[in-house]
């Protein structure tokens, strides 16, 4: 009763096609139809702005910007995110040239802005936005201000005038002061302060000027600005790094392609400044995904029509049948990319439990194995139970009934209909009776290949890199059960030239970095056992032991709970750890301690999610982890996060808690085939040793989410794909 | 100074020599991450120069060697011909006959009665649409306007629904040939505005056959990413 397929794969052309469909996906629309969404032009500072000043415009929603601007011995690199319609948030990393204001001969620093949209511009009223310039950093660039920014078109002047007013404080209320409005008592920039707390004492304190600008974006391509800047630049020029001669700054800007823009700019009467700004949108991949069309599938006869085709004599019994359903859809879904790990079936209702090598999204996945099924299986098979799985862990069962997904497949509302008519319930720990795949386990995956570590934010050298050879081991002898490693070869690199040692309060647990780097060529990052499973439906669980990272090894123990359709997810973790010894081979230190955390997960409705962490971390220090991410549908994520202890400022040093900033963006979003991996980067203005957590290779929240409802439901199209 | 810029000229030289080097026990990722990058790139930088590829024109003789239902379409923007086969043809709960056709590249084409219903495996696919309306239009060959709804792909596991205002006229009778042979259609223009911010514009033409409602030839939107396509039916 199983189908058999012939040659039902797509048959070469007919008389041998000369050409096809782009071989190439181009990510630009082909009929320009569907046109740019507004992108306003980036300042000397990353972010919307003018010239040096700033403008009340903000960004498209989720917009990633990145700005690299040169002047008078200052370069400043800024990452700026739009996190919601209303509120801009950056990241920045400036050099200033021979700073005999400072130790070193580059005075560089980190520092952070905010701005909130107080008002969206409208027919008659401009935008206005307030924004708190290097808010919690050292202050280089503390500066707070309003500004409102109304654009005009008219039929006479081609291309569009944006004009801008604002008032600044600080930094940009340092030239051409109208007074002191809300008070006096701001306190100087001062070099090697260790920094990072909220300056909220100083906002809007202080003297406040005016600044202003106009913007004429002439046509697509071509851009002019001018501005009357409020900064005066105090602390530059007396350090000699320029002259400013005026408070005029005048630019020229060129749109060279969707994404990128340069600028070149006169300013303060002196100096020539250039500035190159790129923006993407994580909503629009650079190149779109194609994947391989499905084979559509049969349209069963109706019951009264044909009633034998629904017969159940293939069941002989269940554990019969579920070899045959096993042997048949095997090698279908291994030419999806997906490899079947076991299957049941009864007369009426099949179970396919499947592991996604291929494609990012679980749901395309969940939807090739519904086809595969709806192709597949004898007519009286009703109930499908799609289950995807990750490293033993069934994350979801995904139930659809065979007529609604033969009623819907054309259907205009095939996304919403298929959705509404979509079970997501729990998947049982262990499927009992099944016809298991016997290829899969044991199991080993290996990869040598090439490797690049990097060390950011040196005051002497920001950027260091290693590179060298990794080889990459993964046994797994049984379901849940894993032995990996990883060992390094570096072959050139700088991280260990860093010539400042720990200079810690606490127990060096992160600081020690160089040291790790400096003692050996040849380390083993990683060695580890670890085995997991499910313990109740909605209860996973994880134990790991060894080598864990590079600095720590001990044993660990996690549980979560996540139901499938629950926004809410709670943790535990438990580990007992022992410094590794600094040539990272198999020896250790003396340093042990107990860390672990209570760990509380929440997807919010808008693509937030939210991590609160609370517990001991590895200096011994007692507090909590704040995390805050925007995660796109599509893989993209980027985010935030700041924990703290009760370790003191002083204790902890530069910086005076620990914080940082993270990104994923899925490969898949460039290459435009399915992959499922992505690219991930933590950056940290500092590391130091107060509020560090283990890095436990393995963690279970975002093994499980992959398949849960949150996930499934924000790419639902995919399942139609 | 020089010491760093040797080191960091040695890492690039390093990293250009182990791209594409990584092997592993996974056939399917042989390639590593950086070489995955280096050759899509090469392939869009390959695409973009060369030039379009020619597009065919049947002949009777090529014509009378196939048996079976053959679709030719010619993407506008991407240049070329394929040739399609039909996989599915069945009626469904909604108006019209709806129709699969395979392409000889793993990707296809959804008509109903001739109007595009979708596309897979084509890069920003029509996920789904309605054409109830145009197929009414070019079933009775006279005036009708309505909403048309295309939910597209975003190009990655997500999907945008747009809206159109449409409009279906008629622009009179209409001889077109199609491989080497005359076909007595009636000309039908479907023009649209809707979109992201409203003012989006496509026009979609079908010449159709009054002696039996068949959708010869049309030329038709197939999504933001893709353009539009010229659909001919060599044979049904």
């Amino acid at each position: 009763m199983i189908r058999k397929f012939g040659n039902a794969a797509a048959g070469a052309a007919v008389f041998g096609s000369v050409a096809l469909l782009p071989s190439y996906p181009v990510a630009q629309e082909a009929e320009g139809i569907f046109q740019t969404p507004q992108r306003p032009s980036l300042n000397f500072y990353g972010t919307t702005g003018l010239i040096d000043m700033p403008s009340a415009q903000m960004m498209p929603d989720g917009q990633v910007a990145v700005g690299v601007s040169n002047f008078g011995g200052t370069t400043r690199t800024t990452l700026t995110f739009q996190a919601t319609p209303r509120i801009q948030a950056s990241f920045r990393y400036s050099g200033i040239k021979d700073a005999n204001f400072s130790a070193f001969d580059t005075y560089r620093d980190r520092s952070f802005d905010v701005r909130f949209l107080l008002n969206r511009e409208s027919r008659y009223l401009p935008a206005l936005t307030l924004g708190l310039q290097d808010f919690a950093g050292t202050g280089i660039y503390a500066g707070e201000f309003i500004a409102a920014t109304k654009a005009f078109s008219n039929a006479r002047i081609p291309g569009t005038v944006t004009t801008t007013v604002g008032l600044g404080w600080g930094r940009l209320g340092s030239s051409g002061s109208i007074g002191t409005p809300f008070g006096e008592d701001r306190p100087a920039f001062v070099a090697g302060d260790s920094g990072g707390e909220l300056s909220i004492d100083q906002w809007f304190r202080g003297n406040a000027a005016p600044f202003a600008g106009v913007e004429w974006q002439i046509n697509d391509k071509w851009g002019l600005k001018a501005e009357y800047s409020s900064d005066a630049y105090t602390l530059e020029t007396a350090n000699g790094s320029f002259d400013r001669k005026s408070r005029f700054n005048f630019g020229a800007e060129y749109q060279v392609s969707d994404g990128v823009r340069l600028g070149g700019y006169y300013l303060y009467g002196s100096e020539i400044g250039l500035n190159v700004q790129v923006q993407l949108n994580p909503n629009r991949p650079a190149a779109p995904l194609r994947i391989p069309a499905p084979q559509p599938y049969f349209i069963r006869p109706s019951r009264r029509e044909d009633p034998q085709s629904y017969s159940t004599d293939w069941v002989k019994s269940e554990a019969e049948a579920s070899v045959l359903v096993r042997d048949a859809i095997m090698p279908l879904l291994a030419a999806e990319g997906l490899t079947l790990i076991e299957t049941r079936t009864t007369a009426s209702t099949t179970e396919v439990r499947f592991s996604n090598e291929r494609y990012g999204s679980t749901s395309i996945a969940v939807g090739r194995v519904a086809r595969i099924m709806a192709r597949l299986l004898p007519d009286s098979v009703e109930t499908f139970r799609i289950v995807p799985v990750v490293n033993n862990l069934a994350q979801s069962a995904i139930v659809m009934r065979r007529s609604d997904l033969e009623a819907l497949e054309f259907s205009p509302d095939v996304v919403d209909a298929s959705l509404a008519v979509t079970g997501f319930d729990s998947a049982s720990p262990v499927l009992r009776g099944s016809a298991r795949n016997e290829e899969v386990f044991p199991s080993l995956n290996w990869s040598i290949g090439p490797y690049l570590s990097q060390s950011l934010f040196d005051p002497n050298e920001p950027i260091r890199i290693d590179a060298g050879v990794q080889l990459s081991l993964a046994y797994a002898p049984a379901p849940g059960w894993k032995v990996a490693g990883r060992l390094q070869h570096r072959l050139t690199g700088n991280i260990a030239d860093n010539a400042r040692p720990s200079t810690s309060a606490l127990p060096a647990v992160r600081t020690n970095a160089r040291l790790y780097a400096d003692n050996s060529d040849t380390s083993i990052r990683e060695l580890y056992a670890s085995r997991q499973w499910k313990a109740a439906p909605d209860i996973y669980t994880r134990v790991s032991a060894g080598y864990l990272e590079r600095m720590f090894g001990g044993v660990s123990a996690e549980m979560l709970w996540k139901p499938v359709a629950s926004r809410l997810a709670l943790g535990v973790e438990a580990n007992y750890v022992k410094q590794r010894s600094f040539d990272t081979y198999l020896g250790f230190q003396d340093y042990t301690i107990a860390t672990g955390h209570a760990s509380a997960y929440y997807e919010f409705n808008n693509g937030f999610t939210g991590q609160l962490d609370v517990g001991r971390y590895l200096a011994g220090d007692v507090g909590a982890t704040v995390s805050l991410e925007r995660e796109f549908d599509n893989g993209w994520r980027v985010g935030g996060f700041f924990t703290l202890t009760d370790v003191s400022s002083e204790d902890f040093g530069e910086g005076s808690f620990d914080k940082g900033i993270s990104m994923t963006i899925p490969l898949n979003w460039f290459l435009g085939k399915p992959t499922p991996q992505s690219g991930s980067r933590t950056i940290r203005p500092i590391q130091r040793d107060g509020g560090a957590r283990l890095s436990v290779p393995g963690r279970l929240y975002e093994q499980v989410r992959s398949g849960h409802r949150e996930e499934l439901v924000g790419n639902w199209s995919g399942v139609w794909e | 100074m020089i010491n760093v810029v040797s080191r960091l000229f040695a890492a690039v030289v390093l990293c250009a020599l182990l791209v594409g080097c990584s092997i592993s026990s996974d056939s399917k990722a042989t390639e590593s991450l950086p070489a995955q990058i280096v050759t899509a790139g090469q392939g869009l930088i390959a695409a973009r120069r060369a030039p379009p590829p020619q597009t065919v024109v049947a002949t009777r003789a090529l014509l009378a060697k196939i048996t079976e239902p053959v679709l030719q379409i010619n993407p506008e923007a991407a240049g070329g011909s394929d040739f399609l086969r039909r996989a599915v043809s069945r009626r469904d709960s909604s108006t019209g006959r709806v129709e699969v056709w395979n392409s000889s590249v793993l990707a296809q084409v959804f008509l109903r009665n001739g109007v595009v219903v979708g596309t897979r495996g084509v890069g920003g696919d029509i996920i789904a649409a309605d054409a109830n309306m145009t197929i009414l239009a070019l079933r009775l060959r006279a005036d009708r306007s309505g909403q048309r709804v295309y939910t597209i792909s975003d190009g990655d596991a997500t999907s945008t629904e747009y809206v159109f205002r449409c409009t279906v006229r008629s622009l009179g009778q209409e001889n077109i040939i199609v491989a080497e042979q005359l076909f007595a259609t009636t000309h039908m223009q479907e023009n649209c505005i809707g979109g992201p911010s409203g003012d989006a514009t496509i026009r979609n033409d079908y010449w159709v056959q009054p002696s039996n409602d068949v959708v010869r030839r049309s030329r038709q939107w197939v999504g933001p990413t893709t353009g539009y396509f010229e659909l001919i039916l060599l044979r049904d």
